[in-house]
């Protein structure tokens, strides 16, 4: 399993087993599943994902294109209770003889799953942004609008180093991770062997070495968190890329011990801290050992805040200097850095803190993303008792012919009572005189007859009108009647976190501006040769500045 | 990347007023920033980014110009001097940082001052205009002094509040103080510059966006990705491959570019130029070794052959096996024997598909001598690159100037030369009607020693073009890509019709509009109510035996009847779980005590985002499951039922 890819960088065309699928029910309804062929499951199916929407046994997920609309099966999750408890009652009797009647089943073939009637889903590889949607939540997860922000802002690119703290429940660090990723470190070195055989092997290895590729460096502070945010890398392959510690980054700091001296980890380019007070790891994140005034500035930054009591004591402890001072930053390279903050005091604080200790391009931004929900509004009167749809009166005409049609219906039932009255009026005055029943069979008959004729002239009655509305439905393309409208979904997030960005430049000393000095001035010469090859200018004249520092 | 300046790159120059400027650094030459002043460009090479510069020139006593370096502490002297309230804390700071910062006066004591005495009055300030003017001739040391001498003739300095004083402090050095800060020409910066002139010809896009396309579309460097066919064993499925329609003049390519590694010209600092970008090296490495495993005979040792001499510097023009890389694998693929249906398992197969798993005979025969390295023509890799669908005959790439790419004359030792597919919509909707898709009549050999070099040179650049357009129309025809990123003007629905297809399953289809209507509309076209009917017209239709048929990999469209057009603009079972959203940073100011949000920001377009999951629909008949109304029956995706939106 290390040496295939991980499925979030590279899925394959197929689901493939022991690798990690998701399951998606419905948009933001998604069930991740390490995939199982294994038939040591209670179910005769072998593994099966039991959701709403039906019962999805793995050996209908397994092999599949990604993307394919999976139908439910028939699982019979009833007779599994019984089967457990049977087989939990032999290994009270005899441990060894359950371990062989296991192993017996799953030799024997899985049950097929037959097909259910109804349900269905969809199995797509894992992202960051579906993983983000269904990771199991241990802390307040960095959602897409955010981490798709930070790491755009932070600059982060294929092959860049980035150090996390505060890895939470591990939804930036697999957004991170695809950020970084530019192939898997092991094979680069092996193919590499292989490839450049011969004289210049050593020549050609050496240049290699330096070629580096996109670590994740995440230093979790709880250790649980920390374990299981390491299992679950290593479910999705990514171990390789992601180097988790388990640390008090403010007392600690960020270096790792690195297991080559050609590569000093983290060797970061880009920072990103999601910590409670990440003033206090600030000034473990400098280029050379902080001055004096620069700390105590940052130390007067977090003493009046009550819950960092414990940190604020600590930090003068610190600065014995235990061990040689090693920076955990990239020399070449500018380092961003983005803390991911909830409370406004809090970035008050960081953001004095990265001044003291020489940030720049401060920028403080809070993200406000919202998910609109698109769908028709239907309004008018042929909407009358249906669902999803207002039966008010669209227009004003269809207003005025609705009270048209109840003032009609009004006057000829008025019309109606009036005969009916007169009817019973005359039928009682016909018994006074002793007519008889024959009479006012006839009379009815003949009302009857006059009624319907009437009603044929008569606005429809409610009951009427729901009827013809029933009966319309069938015809009608209710997809594409009404006004589209868009608005707000409901569920808005309105707050997530402020986010405080700055960049460290490259140190640059007296001797660095003498050095480039005396480069400028190899510039004049190198132009004279610059013109005798023009068309390669740019690669042709680089070539040049990168030999002369070399030389230097 | 951004390291340090180098010639001939493009940076930015942000000036005290706030103003970006664009140049590129040529070695030798002056840089002139209007009223800020004029210094050598060579100053800044080698330099790293992000410093801010004070220009120091002959006004100021120096023989020649010079640029100073203004530190960290003195940039932030303003917001940490009036850090620290307290009196007593502020001059032991000073004092131990041994600093002193000629802009912000050391008055000593702060105290909360009221605007009580504040007298709107412009007369206050004793110097005139004119006399300023003069202070600026006379060239006093870059600004400052001019500055101290305007605050000094003003009369109520002292009544203003400490927050009124630094804000007339920070307008009076934007005026008059001659520094600037260099930026590297990035997305962002890029971005941000075009957005201030002409936001809409990147359609507004903001960096928010940027920022959600790539990822919900996906993006990352695929250079290590496997080269995977589908069942019928010709067309390739993922492998880092994205399709783009891009109206933005090329930022959106830039942004995807850069996610993928294959934006810049050159990564690592310490490689010399000519030598191709690890990233790209090794998509390289990945795409002949693949053949190797499948290859046989012959075909294998030059297959070997190709990848042995990997490192690439482009510039030879040989064209022997200009179609190796990318051709060579489709046949191979195609004559694959596990490329049935059990290719499921030959993909996932470690031996067969891993890089790691080099035959050790393709070593043996190179190693007395390097082999000549091989041309790879343009847009030839297999992995990680991106199309561009393109309205007109050449597409618009203007801005990937700024990263050194010129799409009309492409530099083969940049990435995107073979990372960058481009097919118009005409070579991808119906090839046979545009000429370059024509295959030039192939000449006899005696034929062509026959003609005169520059015909024959002719010859071979027509073939090339062919054999350029044939393979990516072709490539692009067959699909299977990782993902669909489209920016465009147009209406985005014809757009997602022709070209959802040719994502794979579980790719994702991203569509950016600076409005909301246009994809309010295509979120409708996706709807549930508009799916439910569709296939239930679908069955009907298979029913009476006409039309419609469901094709499950590329999608029927519907596209032979008439009245479903209309209804139907596309296929709407080929879309999960559709959703529109949209981002916006707000910008705060961040000051001890002034802490809030940014007072006024631009207007315009607020930027929506399209996305979806393309899938693969199961065959017949689908009933959903779940708290339907009462209703048991319901024909496929019934509103609030299972998948649904």
């Amino acid at each position: 399993m290390a040496t295939s890819p991980s499925p979030f960088l590279d899925p394959g065309t197929h689901s493939a087993p022991n690798s990690l699928g998701i399951l998606q029910l419905k948009r933001d309804h998604l069930i991740p599943t390490v995939l199982s062929p294994s038939t040591n499951s209670d179910y005769a199916e072998g593994k099966v994902e039991n959701t709403r929407f039906g019962s999805y046994p793995h050996s209908t997920l397994l092999n599949q294109p990604w993307g394919t609309q999976i139908l439910a099966s028939v699982v019979d999750t009833g007779s599994r209770g019984a089967k457990s408890k049977k087989r939990k009652r032999e290994v009270d009797e005899e441990g060894q003889r359950t371990l062989t009647h296991e192993t017996d089943e799953t030799s024997g073939d899985l049950v097929k799953a037959a097909t259910a009637s109804s349900g269905f889903a969809h199995l797509i590889p894992p992202s960051p942004e579906t993983w983000t949607l269904c990771l199991p939540h241990r802390t307040q997860v960095v959602y897409t609008p955010d981490y798709s922000y930070i790491l755009q802002r932070l600059k982060v690119r294929p092959g860049d180093h980035i150090i996390e703290a505060g890895a939470g429940s591990g939804s930036f660090t697999h957004a991170a991770v695809r950020a970084v990723f530019s192939g898997y470190l092991e094979e680069a070195t092996t193919t590499n062997g292989v490839e450049h055989p011969g004289g210049e092997h050593g020549d050609v290895a050496a240049k290699k070495r330096k070629k580096r590729h996109g670590q994740v460096y995440s230093f979790e502070f709880h250790e649980k968190r920390a374990n299981q945010l390491q299992n679950e890398i290593g479910e999705h392959g990514l171990d390789r890329l992601v180097t988790i510690t388990n640390r008090d980054v403010y007392q600690d700091g960020f270096c790792i011990p690195s297991d080559s001296e050609m590569e000093p980890a983290p060797d970061a380019d880009a920072i990103f801290l999601d910590l409670p007070a990440p003033w206090l790891a600030l000034k473990h994140l400098t280029r050379s050992p902080p001055s004096s005034a620069a700390l105590k500035s940052v130390a007067s930054v977090s003493d009046p805040s009550t819950p960092a009591a414990i940190d604020s004591t600590s930090t003068p402890q610190l600065y014995i200097p235990l061990k040689p001072f090693r920076s955990p930053l990239n020399p070449k390279s500018a380092i961003r850095i983005c803390t991911f903050s909830p409370c406004i005091e809090q970035v008050t604080k960081t953001v004095s803190a990265l001044r003291s200790l020489g940030w720049l391009e401060i920028d403080m931004v809070e993200i406000l993303s919202k998910r609109l929900e698109v769908r028709r509004e239907r309004i008018g009167l042929q909407e009358e008792g249906l669902r999803g749809a207002n039966p008010s009166a669209a227009t004003v005409k269809e207003a005025v012919q609705r009270l048209r049609d109840v003032e009609d219906r009004a006057k000829i039932f008025h019309g109606l009572q009036k005969e009916k009255q007169e009817k019973i009026m005359r039928r009682a005055e016909a018994k006074k005189r002793g007519e008889k029943v024959v009479q006012s069979k006839e009379d009815k008959t003949g009302a009857d007859g006059d009624g319907k004729k009437r009603v044929e002239g008569l606005p429809p009655s409610k009951h009427d009108r729901l009827e013809q509305v029933k009966k319309d439905l069938a015809t009608r393309e209710l997809f594409k009647e009404g006004r589209l409208i868009h608005r707000t979904e409901p569920e808005l997030k309105t707050h997530t976190s402020y986010l405080v960005f700055a960049v460290l430049p490259r140190e640059w000393s007296r001797d660095d501006e003498e050095k480039a000095k005396l480069n400028a001035m190899g510039w004049r010469v190198a132009i004279f040769e610059l013109y005798a090859h023009k068309q390669k200018s740019i690669p042709f004249s680089e070539n040049i500045s990168s030999g002369k520092k070399e030389l230097e | 990347m951004h390291s340090h300046i180098r010639p001939h790159t493009h940076v930015v120059l942000r000036l005290p007023s706030g103003i970006l400027k664009v140049l590129e650094i040529k070695p030798n030459t002056n840089i002139n920033i209007g009223k800020f002043g004029t210094f050598p460009a060579n100053l800044l090479l080698g330099r790293p980014y992000y410093l801010t510069f004070e220009i120091l020139d002959k006004e100021d006593g120096r023989s020649k110009t010079e640029l100073r370096v203004v530190p960290a502490a003195e940039l932030h002297a303003e917001a940490l001097g009036s850090d620290h309230v307290t009196p007593a804390e502020s001059r032991e700071e000073t004092v131990e940082g041994g600093v002193e910062f000629d802009i912000v006066r050391d008055d000593g004591e702060v105290i909360m001052r009221s605007n009580r005495l504040t007298l709107d009055d412009p007369s206050r300030q004793t110097l005139s205009m004119e006399e300023i003017e003069e202070l600026k001739k006379a060239g006093t040391t870059s600004g400052k002094e001019i500055i101290e001498k305007i605050m000094a003739s003003h009369l109520a300095i002292d009544e203003k509040t400490s927050f009124s004083l630094a804000k007339y402090t920070l307008r009076k050095s934007r005026k008059y103080l001659k520094r600037f800060t260099v930026l590297p020409l990035d997305i962002g910066m890029l971005t941000e510059f075009i957005t201030e002139r002409e936001a809409y010809k990147i359609m507004e896009l903001r960096e928010e966006s940027l920022g959600l396309i790539s990822s919900w579309a996906n993006i990352h460097c695929g250079s290590a990705s496997r080269v995977l066919t589908a069942r019928d064993g010709v067309s390739q499925i993922g492998g880092g491959r994205w399709l783009v329609v891009d109206d933005t003049g090329g930022l959106v390519v830039a942004a995807l570019a850069e996610k993928m590694g294959i934006l810049y010209p050159n990564k690592d600092e310490d490689q010399p130029s000519g030598e191709v970008s690890p990233v790209s090296e090794a998509t390289l490495s990945n795409g002949p070794k693949q053949q190797d495993a499948t290859l046989n005979g012959g075909e294998k040792a030059r297959a070997a052959e190709t990848s042995q001499g990997l490192p690439q510097n482009g510039l030879d023009i040989e064209m022997a096996d200009a179609d190796v890389p990318a051709s060579a694998p489709q046949e191979a693929q195609s004559s694959d024997p596990t490329s049935d249906p059990a290719n499921s398992q030959s993909a996932n197969d470690p031996p067969s598909t891993s890089p790691s798993k080099e035959p050790a005979n393709s070593k043996t025969p190179s190693l007395p001598r390097k082999p000549p390295r091989p041309h790879i023509p343009q847009s030839a890799f297999p992995t990680n690159t991106l199309t561009i669908i393109h309205t007109n005959s050449q597409p618009n790439l203007s801005l990937l100037k700024y990263f050194s790419f010129d799409p009309g004359a492409p530099t083969p030792s940049h990435p995107l030369y073979h990372h960058l597919k481009s097919v118009s919509w005409l070579q991808l909707l119906h090839p046979s009607e545009d000429p370059s898709y024509i295959e030039p009549e192939p000449l006899s050999e005696e034929v062509l020693a026959s003609l005169k070099s520059s015909k024959r040179g002719n010859y071979y650049r027509k073939r090339r073009r062919w054999e350029r357009t044939s393979r990516v129309v072709d490539e692009t025809r067959r699909g299977g890509f990782d993902g669909l990123v489209v920016a465009s003007v147009m209406d985005p629905a014809t757009i997602l019709k022709a070209l959802v297809p040719l994502v794979r399953g579980a790719g994702r289809v991203v569509v950016y509009n600076p409005n909301a209507e246009p994809l309010v509309e295509l979120c409708d076209f996706y709807s549930k109510e508009r799916r439910t009917a569709y296939i239930s017209r679908q069955t009907a239709h298979l029913g009476k035996g006409t039309g419609l048929g469901i094709k499950s990999e590329n999608g029927g469209n519907g596209e032979d009847d008439v009245e479903d057009a209309d209804d139907f603009p596309v296929n709407p079972t080929l879309l999960l779980a559709p959703t529109l959203q949209t981002a916006r940073a707000r910008h705060w100011q961040v000051l001890p005590g002034r802490t809030h949000p940014m007072m006024t920001s631009r207007g315009g377009a607020e930027g929506y985002l399209f996305t979806a999951t393309r899938v693969l629909p199961a065959e017949g008949k689908v009933e959903a499951r779940g708290h339907g109304r009462g209703k048991k029956r319901k024909v496929a995706v019934g509103p609030d039922t299972a998948v649904s939106v």
